[in-house]
């Protein structure tokens, strides 16, 4: 089994958390049917899952797998 | 709660689970099902989740609560339920001529191929100027009113078509359907909201369902 390097799980975990952020508010926003809810859905709910999405993207993209321990 | 909504939210909370599985144990990405559900959790799940949520709003600000919501829009939301058949949006709304819960949008959307993507696009120029500009009192159409907007239902109907005001001279039905005699400015149907008249007016009440 391959051993992850810390900077990704770190990476991951990050990711994960900017998204969770962004459904929350995604989540809570479609209570509102006013316009502001659409701007908080969209400027803060939207940032939260872009950044976390290419967060999660760049983990992908720089993954280094360390050669398994003796 | 709407099924759409019903199955937005239920896609959310899936994702929140599978995402915080994640968060709280990282390591199971060193695996190549770990990756994969990395990948459905991470990427697929929120995009989805993010497009239905695109796709709810945009459904949402259709509605007449939604444009109502705004305080400049109350005396409009008001002339919907004047008791004067002479207003043509209140006539409209009350005798169910456009579904009630998407009356604003039914008459000020273009029907034309991208009228859905212009509409939505003025609107957030609407809600850039209620929170950081002024808007202009009484507010105002942008374009005069398009015959095109009230043809999309009223055209072929046979009030329409075989009306007498409409028939008396054979001019008359060909520049409506032209554009060229607008309906709402050339003193037929020509009270519209009329948002000043409301103070004496008297009001319909909706009866409870």
């Amino acid at each position: 089994m391959k051993i992850q390097s810390p900077k990704i799980e770190r990476r991951i975990r990050q990711a994960g958390i900017l998204l969770i952020a962004g459904l929350l508010v995604e989540l809570v926003t479609l209570r509102w049917s006013r316009p502001t809810a659409f701007l908080f859905f969209l400027l803060l709910g939207g940032a939260l899952m872009a950044v976390g999405i290419i967060i999660y993207l760049f983990s992908l993209v720089s993954a280094e797998s360390k050669p398994p321990a003796e | 709660m709407t099924g759409n909504t019903t199955i937005l939210v239920s896609v959310i909370l899936f994702s929140i689970v599978l995402i915080a599985w994640l968060v709280l144990r990282p390591s199971i990405t060193a695996t190549r099902g770990g990756k994969m559900l990395a990948f459905v959790a991470l990427l697929v799940f929120p995009v989805l989740a993010g497009g239905m949520g695109v796709n709810q709003h945009i459904e949402r600000s259709k509605t007449t609560n939604f444009c109502l919501s705004c305080h400049v829009m109350e005396d409009y939301g008001k002339s919907l339920r004047v008791d004067d058949r002479s207003f043509i949006p209140a006539t409209h709304f009350q005798y169910n001529l456009v579904p009630r819960d998407k009356a604003c949008y039914t008459c000020h959307t273009d029907y034309t191929m991208y009228g859905d993507v212009s509409a939505k696009l003025r609107g957030l120029k609407h809600v850039y100027i209620y929170y950081l500009g002024k808007p202009s009192q009484p507010i105002k159409l942008y374009n005069p009113y398009n015959n095109r907007e009230c043809l999309h239902c009223h055209l072929g109907a046979r009030s329409f078509e075989e009306s007498e005001a409409h028939t008396k001279d054979p001019q008359t039905l060909p520049r409506i359907k032209a554009n060229q005699l607008t309906c709402s400015t050339s003193g037929c149907h020509n009270i519209i909201h009329n948002v000043g008249q409301l103070k004496d007016a008297t009001f319909w009440k909706e009866p409870a369902q």
